[in-house]
């Protein structure tokens, strides 16, 4: 969009009088996304966060709060939705009353709460939405989208399971999560795809555990009862993957099955550590977006930017034993 | 003894007037035992089989079943007791997580050993459910209120106290570590067969067998569910017996989250969600009357068992969660139903 300005501008400076309608439409669809953007003011920033009380999001705030602390003109509000879309639309409409200057929004769920998102839009303020998405199409019905593709991740743990940890194959086992949300149905999909590469490994069982450890360890130990040989078992977040070791545990092949997580939390209880320690064979990172949102609202608000990338999807990081006591001194 | 508790001993009779050799009451009393048995027969038909053998009948897999339940079933077997007395009790899935928060956070923030940190949480259990017992009796409130309200507190309480994290339990000796004895409620004794969370359960359900069905105050519990007003005239503390079935539900939730804690290396507070459901599904097949009035320990104690073998043999044949919930639901109406006709055949209506 800019070099389209940029070329409005070198027409009406060469036409002069017929190139100022052209200078109009140019400068109209080149305005910043924001009235008042500048390097130097107070700005503040709404986060509407879906639901405070789970580690993941908690892993959310956590980043968001240190990212936008090294910007000394954001001031960052957090709303807790409390996992209620009612909730989570009165607080977006309190930041529309209030006037900040940009949402950030976790939706709870996607149809609800697209209405609120279009009238924080309406009222000229840009919406960011993170890790979950509304209805619509980016860049009109909301600014931009950033995340991580769920899929994807539990594709890479898919291919790592084929091609590193069993390339002689072997008996898999996926713990779904809870089977009613996207994320549960798309990592499950991801892994299956991604084990693929590898003809040999086959995916025995499959077991939904609501992203529970209790139902992950109950669940798992049924799965090594009825398949005695699984080799690994893909746990799509990190605490059914430490359900899944107690399991293992408790029928005594802690030295044969291979856990992999999903999340790649830090923390004492996160699979960081867990990886790090050896108890897992790895865990692959569902990043959070914060920094990269904080990075959007500076070129929004600061840099006076006139487009923006209108879906950034953040890549995962695979945790191994390779990198995983590093990554725990960070 | 006095004349009150001899009243009291008759309680239950008058609450079935008509009482005689019924083999239909007689099976739906037990109903659950039979659920039981046609569950486990059920599983053996549709077992996996390895050389021969039913992988359902394996002691892992039993092994497995008992310790999935064993959370559940403490739970449970607490709210026998409330329901007995025609009371509900939904705090106790949040209490659990809230007392394995605290249990986490005591031992390795707090640095206390293990004595007095499990009396602590288990004290701290108990006075919580006599706080929901007290307010709902002394300002007359439907205990579905309050420890509706209580569960919101609890979770609210367990989340503060966690700062929304999941709190780690390392083992060891020295500062911010667990005594390693702790970490046995997730082991398996007598050569990695008998879960140490199952054995908890079985001392529990035993204490409580002996409770409700041996002293005055199963008694007590029993008339004060049976005919509250008849109770209190005939001399029974109803307001005590009342807080007290609320304080052991808060007891064994605390039990309960303490076993978690120990089962899982860490307390959190978004675990237990919906446990108060399967405890009370639990009691209900057991053929405990949400009426009040009638109910049995152990009723309960296959209630759970049933619940458990039932997931194991769908899950051991890989089949859905959906279906799982489908034979549950199922299940409990079928219970319901069943106890609905007998008190209707004796005459008590509803």
């Amino acid at each position: 969009m800019r070099c389209v300005s940029g070329k409005a501008r070198f027409w009406s400076n060469l036409v002069l009088g017929a190139g100022t309608a052209t200078l109009v439409a140019g400068a109209a669809q080149a305005a910043p996304l924001v009235k008042e953007c500048s390097k130097t003011g107070e700005f503040v920033i709404g986060f509407s966060q879906a639901n405070n009380a789970e580690p993941y999001r908690q892993h959310v705030n956590d980043q968001l709060t240190a990212a936008a602390k090294k910007v000394p003109q954001f001031k960052l509000q957090i709303a807790d939705g409390a996992g209620n879309v009612n909730t989570q639309t009165s607080q977006m409409d309190n930041f529309i009353t209030q006037k900040v200057d940009l949402i950030l929004i976790s939706p709870f769920e996607a149809a609800p709460l697209t209405p609120v998102v279009a009238r924080a839009m309406k009222a000229g303020i840009p919406v960011i939405e993170l890790d979950r998405k509304t209805v619509g199409e980016p860049g009109k019905e909301y600014t931009a989208f950033i995340g991580g593709d769920n899929f994807k991740i539990a594709e890479e743990a898919g291919k790592y399971v084929a091609d590193k940890l069993l390339p002689q194959g072997g008996e898999v086992a996926v713990l779904q999560g809870l089977p009613s949300s996207t994320p549960a149905v798309e990592r499950l999909n991801g892994f299956k795809s991604g084990v693929k590469d590898n003809p040999k490994v086959q995916v025995v069982a499959e077991q939904a555990a609501d992203w529970l450890p209790d139902k992950a360890q109950t669940a798992f130990a049924a799965m090594l009862q009825a398949h005695p040989n699984i080799k690994a078992v893909y746990a799509s977040n990190d605490m059914m993957a430490a359900g899944a070791r107690l399991a293992a545990k408790g029928a005594g092949k802690l030295d044969q099955v291979k856990i992999l997580g999903t999340d790649g939390l830090p923390g004492p209880a996160g699979g960081i550590r867990a990886v790090a320690e050896g108890e897992w064979a790895a865990t692959f990172t569902y990043p959070t977006g914060g920094p990269e949102a904080i990075d959007m609202a500076k070129s929004i608000l600061l840099d006076c930017a006139e487009k923006v990338q209108t879906v950034v999807t953040v890549p995962t990081t695979a945790i191994t034993p390779d990198n995983a006591k590093q990554l725990m001194q960070n | 003894m006095n004349d009150a508790a001899t009243l009291v001993k008759s309680a239950p009779v008058q609450s079935t007037p008509r009482r005689r050799l019924d083999f239909f009451a007689i099976a739906v009393r037990f109903q659950s035992v039979i659920g039981l048995i046609l569950v486990a027969i059920g599983g053996v038909i549709f077992s996996p089989r390895r050389h021969g053998s039913i992988l359902f009948l394996a002691p892992d897999n039993i092994a497995n079943i008992v310790r999935a339940i064993s959370e559940t079933g403490i739970i449970a077997v607490g709210m026998t007791f409330v329901i007995i007395t025609a009371g509900i009790d939904l705090s106790v899935g949040a209490l659990l997580s809230l007392c394995s928060v605290l249990t986490a956070t005591i031992m390795t923030t707090w640095g206390w050993g293990l004595v007095p940190t499990l009396l602590f949480v288990m004290t701290c259990g108990a006075l919580f459910g006599c706080t929901q017992g007290a307010i709902s009796t002394r300002f007359r409130l439907e205990a579905f209120i309050v420890t509706l309200a209580g569960l919101q507190v609890a979770r609210g309480l367990a989340l503060v106290i966690s700062n929304n994290q999941y709190i780690n339990i390392s083992y060891g000796n020295g500062p911010g570590l667990a005594p390693p004895i702790f970490s046995v409620l997730g082991d398996r004794l007598f050569d990695n067969t008998v879960p140490v969370a199952t054995l908890v359960f079985l001392v529990v359900a035993i204490v409580a067998t002996f409770v409700l069905n041996f002293t005055r105050f199963g008694r007590y519990v029993f008339a004060v569910g049976g005919n509250e007003r008849a109770a209190r005239l005939s001399g029974v503390p109803v307001t005590l017996v009342k807080i007290s079935v609320y304080a052991i539900t808060g007891l064994v939730s605390a039990i309960a989250g303490i076993v978690h804690a120990g089962q899982f290396n860490f307390g959190s507070a978004n675990d237990g969600t919906g446990y108060e459901l399967t405890a009370i599904a639990a009691v209900v097949i057991g053929g405990t009357s949400l009426f009040g009035g009638s109910g049995s320990m152990i009723g309960t104690i296959a209630g759970a068992i049933m619940l458990g073998a039932l997931a194991n043999i769908l899950q051991l044949n890989n089949i859905n969660a959906a279906l799982q919930l489908l034979a549950t639901g199922a299940i409990i109406v079928v219970a319901a139903v069943l106890q609905s006709l007998v008190r209707r055949r004796e005459g008590l209506g509803r």
